[in-house]
């Protein structure tokens, strides 16, 4: 089954060989895997909640290999009940993958919703090989993760699990973090005995309802469904942890200058009677006659900060919000008209990085998206690196989004700097490339690799321009002839690169 | 990664490329040629086959219009009235913005009352006259109180349940709320119970989820914020000592601005009851004037101004005496009460106080202090001089000679044979020759009582002094020499004519008995064929009026000298 139909369409599911069988409104419980209708075909979609609306009973589906933002809450209409579902097997999870193991050629990402609910992005990232993860990888996943303190409570958990498993699964859970550990756990200890029946399933789920389910499986579903903010209305993509009375409210307001938070319409009117503010609260260290910049600590600026996480948390699925803001500096771009400067997007960084990130989450906000102002904002990202000096490179994991967006302002850099070298006929390396750029060489390769023009010919390394790179090249500078692009003018920027002390270094309160 | 029929070289960092156009290589070479590697995006790796992605990436590969990654939208918000939620209008500033206020700090009352709250203040001011409602600013800042003084109360009351009693709450009300609010306090208290109760003893606004350290915080996700495990740092005793310090010193400045706001608030207390008072008075004075006028009783209308009451420090009625003498005569000798109409006239006086009198002048002041400071470096020397007493210098040639530094020492005015009347010496030896000393300024005055023939310039008093130099040699130090330099005019004319021959002296007319000229001839110490202006000891630029002070240090064996 895993190395047949579904190879071409994997990520949701497990790989392992799953009770099949017809269902019906009633019996399709959290975990499922049905097929759903969405945009015109059906697609396989795995079943995260369930709720009673006035029409009927709607359920929260992850469709196959979309992103999460697309998620959405299906009236049972879309269903496709004529096909089999694929139900959730929770209580033996190891040894069925253990079977799965070596037939699961393609399938990434076995997620055994109960046991494992990749409520944390670690928690989802497998070996998408199927094969035994390499521990480079895992380390690599795993810096991800916040605080090291967190790791090695889950070694130690994994340790005590798999004393009490069978010992010969050596790697399967090698990457799994605290949650997901501590729910297996639990899981052990509530459901020890081999799969229940059907039936028993069935009964269960009336009786203990099925709208109760784990709890690190509410971070995967959306919770606040509508935004007012400004003038704007947002329809947030991922969980954020805002308070939890707001998930029963249809639509939060947030104030767009103070990004303060009400579920209440006449609360949010009583602020905005009294908030004053009217631009980010820090220093302006860019202006030019399009955006401004302000620099905010977010040591000092604790609420503003912790509510533009909130804010961004909705549209960043892996920022992650499990720590206080207190290490990281705030980049905020903002338009000016006659009622202040409105936050357009904006980038963090860590006070001091370990691995040289410049950038730690960058968010331009979905009203100002596909406007140039991503670029903009990863311009002034590497901006900055160059004052300090430094080379610079965006944290990873990246989003879907990310990637794109720094993609395309890495390609049009270099494409302009090799354009230039090849018409000088000079040679260059990828270390002085991302010099002038101020970016990693680890980026720049990557960057032409991607590109694919890295070839080696005649016994030399040689970088090759494709033709339709330099005809888009020449396309967008013929517009910009008429119509400039907007690029941030660094001799507009006054900053000096903040140094912190001792004291202000150290992060606990 | 394809194994490969040739061994490639090892690419690095530093490997220098050549850059091509795909043109500018054969297209089969290029097409055979390409690493057709997995490239990392930085991605993870279940999100990576994500199927607008990759559609997204292939079209930028392949140069076709790009392909979006489709997201839930934005929309402009049509049922909201923007202008009226946001009204502030914001003016840029010409200069970058630079402020640290924080969100508490701008957003005034840290309550925002809800719809319910609404509901409940609507029926509470149902049927009451105007100035009886609450208003909604006010209902918010005594909920403030509450929710603040539960907060730093019962820090734990959301788990052992506790609810402060409105005794607390209307005294921490007292204190910080206008007292006409106490009363509809204790009604809002109720409606505030109720909320506070229907919400598990949590904050009635909902807030954010904070670790409270139990197990099932980590997997909670609504749980976020946390803090960062501090590094800990090695105790020892000196740390401590340290942080024991710093407490007890945080702690006494925190008392002493406590100390600072209750006296400031016990004097506007005490302003604002002596402001009563005052109006109390006026309004008893008008009665009393209306009641005169009724009755047709004349008389003089002292009593309704505000006399002075007699200063009680005897300074401050000197300095009045000093600034206006003529006008203390008609105050002061008279009994005070019998002297309205002089006390009327002057202006600026509106309560009859002459303004003056209870000012203490700047200038009075300044002198004060400035003589404070004499005094003071007068000790200074004194003690100084007492210290060095008896000191020998044994040192073969002694850097600077040990006697010398007394008063007498200093420059002494070298008009005595001129005038009739010697100033008497400066007390104090002037360290720098630039400012003049308060000292010189002294002499000043004295010169003055003495009615010596007024001098133009005071300060260019010619003056000389003693001194002994490194190994032994004498100086004379001058100054005061102004006349000399004010003779630039001339000097520049003499360069006109000035020819090699140096015999020939240039004859200036003047008046033989021209004080200045008998000053300057006095002066002369020596022959003038040592020209001046390069052999000056000192290159200060010269200003060309009276200069405070200038010196010049003669040595014994060449002599620089003055002018002619």
């Amino acid at each position: 089954m895993a190395g047949g139909a579904q190879s071409q369409e994997p990520a949701v599911g497990s790989p392992a060989p799953k009770q099949k069988g017809k269902a019906t409104i009633d019996t399709l419980k959290i975990g499922c895997l049905a097929m759903v209708m969405k945009d015109g075909r059906t697609r396989r979609a795995e079943v995260l909640s369930i709720k009673e609306t006035k029409s009927g009973r709607q359920f929260y589906c992850n469709f196959d290999n979309f992103n999460k933002r697309l998620d959405e809450w299906v009236p049972a209409a879309r269903i496709d009940f004529e096909q089999e579902v694929e139900w959730p097997n929770p209580e033996l999870p190891k040894e069925a993958k253990k079977a799965a193991a070596p037939v699961a050629k393609k399938t990434t990402v076995p997620k055994k919703s109960q046991k494992r609910p990749a409520a944390t992005r670690e928690a989802s990232i497998m070996s998408a090989e199927g094969e035994t993860p390499k521990w480079s990888d895992s380390m690599e996943s795993q810096k991800a993760t916040p605080d090291a303190e967190g790791e090695d409570k889950v070694a130690l958990k994994l340790e005590l699990e798999r004393d009490a498993a069978t010992p010969n699964e050596e790697d399967d859970d090698a990457m799994d973090v605290d949650e997901a550990a501590i729910k297996a756990i639990k899981a052990k200890k509530e459901a020890p005995d081999p799969p229940q029946s059907r039936a028993e399933e069935i009964e269960k789920l009336r009786v203990g309802g099925s709208m109760t389910q784990n709890q690190a499986d509410i971070s995967r579903i959306r919770n606040i469904s509508k935004v007012q903010f400004g003038n704007y209305t947002l329809y947030p993509w991922y969980f954020s942890p805002y308070p939890e009375s707001f998930t029963q409210e249809d639509l939060m307001y947030i104030c767009e200058f103070c990004l303060c938070y009400y579920g209440d319409l006449k609360a949010f009117t009583r602020h905005r009677h009294k908030c004053a503010m009217q631009h980010p609260p820090g220093n302006e260290i860019y202006r030019d006659d399009y955006v401004s910049f302000f620099e905010i600590d977010g040591r000092r600026q604790r609420t503003w900060c912790r509510n533009l996480c909130l804010l961004s948390r909705m549209f960043l699925d892996h920022k992650s919000t499990y720590h206080d803001v207190d290490p990281f500096l705030f980049y905020v771009m903002t338009t000016r008209d006659e009622k202040g400067c409105h936050l357009v997007g904006y980038f963090s960084k860590e006070k001091e990085s370990a691995d040289g990130f410049n950038v730690a989450c960058i968010l331009t906000l979905p009203q100002f998206q596909r406007k140039g102002y991503g670029r903009l904002l990863i311009q002034f990202s590497y901006e900055l690196s160059k004052i300090e000096g430094k080379l610079g490179s965006p944290e990873k994991p990246l989003s879907d989004l990310g990637l794109l967006s720094y993609r395309q302002y890495w390609t049009e850099n270099l494409i302009e700097i090799l354009l230039d070298f090849n018409e000088r006929e000079d040679k260059v390396s990828t270390e002085a490339l991302a010099a002038l750029l101020a970016m990693t060489p680890g980026d720049v390769e990557s960057t032409l690799q991607a590109l694919q023009m890295q070839i080696y010919h005649k016994g030399e390394h040689k970088i090759v321009l494709p033709m339709h790179l330099i005809k888009r090249h020449e396309m967008l500078k013929e517009k910009q002839k008429t119509k400039p692009k907007r690029v941030i003018d660094p001799a507009r920027i006054q900053w000096k690169p903040p140094t912190f002390t001792a004291a202000q270094r150290t992060w606990g309160w | 990664m394809p194994p490969r029929h040739v061994r490639q070289r090892k690419l690095t960092k530093a490997t220098l490329q050549q850059v091509l156009r795909e043109d500018q290589i054969e297209s089969a070479e290029y097409d055979s040629n390409q690493n057709h590697q997995h490239v990392e995006t930085g991605v993870e790796r279940h999100e990576e086959n994500e199927y607008h992605l990759q559609a997204a990436l292939a079209s930028t590969g392949g140069g076709k219009d790009s392909e979006e990654i489709p997201a839930p939208p934005a929309e402009k918000t049509v049922d909201i009235d923007y202008d009226a939620l946001y009204s502030l209008r914001f003016k840029k500033p010409a200069t970058y913005i630079r402020v640290s206020y924080t969100v508490e700090e701008v957003t005034g009352c840290q309550y925002d009352m809800d719809s319910e709250d609404d509901t409940w203040l609507q029926a509470y001011n149902q049927g009451k006259s105007a100035s009886q409602k609450l208003s909604e600013d006010d209902f918010e800042k005594i909920i403030e109180v509450f929710e603040d003084t539960t907060e730093n109360h019962t820090p734990f009351a959301a788990v052992d349940n506790t609810l402060i009693p409105f005794e607390t709450m209307s005294a921490q009300i007292k204190l910080r709320l206008p007292s006409k609010l106490l009363d509809i306090a204790e009604h809002v208290y109720g409606h505030w119970k109720d909320r506070k109760q229907a919400s598990g003893n949590k904050s009635i606004q909902p807030g954010l989820k904070f670790e409270i350290n139990k197990d099932d915080d980590d997997a909670d996700p609504y749980v976020c914020f946390r803090r960062r495990e501090v590094r800990q740092t090695r105790k020892t005793r000196a740390r401590d000592v340290q942080s024991v310090d710093k407490l007890k010193k945080l702690r006494k400045e925190l008392e002493e601005a406590r100390q600072l706001v209750a006296l400031t608030h016990s004097r506007e207390v005490q302003k604002q009851a002596m402001m009563l008072n005052e109006k109390t008075i006026f309004d008893q004075r008008y009665k009393v004037k209306v009641a005169k006028t009724k009755l047709g009783i004349k008389g003089d209308d002292e009593d309704f101004i505000n006399q002075k009451v007699r200063c009680s420090t005897t300074r401050i009625e000197i300095i009045a005496d000093l600034k206006q003498p003529q006008k203390r005569k008609s105050e002061f000798p008279q009994p005070q009460r019998t002297a309205p109409g002089t006390q009327l006239r002057l202006p600026g006086r509106s309560d009859g106080r002459p303004l003056e009198a209870d000012l203490i002048q700047l200038s009075e002041r300044i002198a004060e202090k400035e003589n404070m400071l004499q005094k003071e470096i007068e000790e200074k020397t004194q003690q100084h001089r007492r210290w060095n007493q008896g000191h020998v210098d044994l040192t073969r040639d002694p850097l600077s000679p040990a006697n010398g530094h007394g008063p007498e020492t200093g420059f002494r005015p070298a008009t005595a044979q001129y005038q009739y009347l010697m100033t008497p010496p400066s007390s104090v030896t002037s360290e720098s020759f630039d400012h003049p000393s308060p000292a010189q300024e002294k002499s000043e005055s004295f010169a003055f009582r003495y009615s010596s023939p007024p001098e133009e310039e005071p300060r260019g008093q010619p003056a000389y002094r003693r001194r002994i130099g490194r190994g032994g040699r004498l100086w004379i130090d001058r100054r005061g020499m102004s006349s000399a330099i004010k003779n630039d005019e001339n000097m520049s004319d003499r360069w006109k004519y000035d020819q090699d021959d140096e015999e020939e002296q240039p004859v200036y007319e003047m008046d033989p008995h021209d004080t200045n000229a008998l000053r300057f001839r006095a002066t002369i110490p020596f022959p003038p064929h040592f020209y001046p202006q390069h052999g000056r000891q000192d290159n200060r630029p010269r200003a060309p009026g009276p200069n405070p002070a200038n010196s010049r240090a003669i040595a014994p064996v060449q002599n620089p000298a003055a002018p002619p």
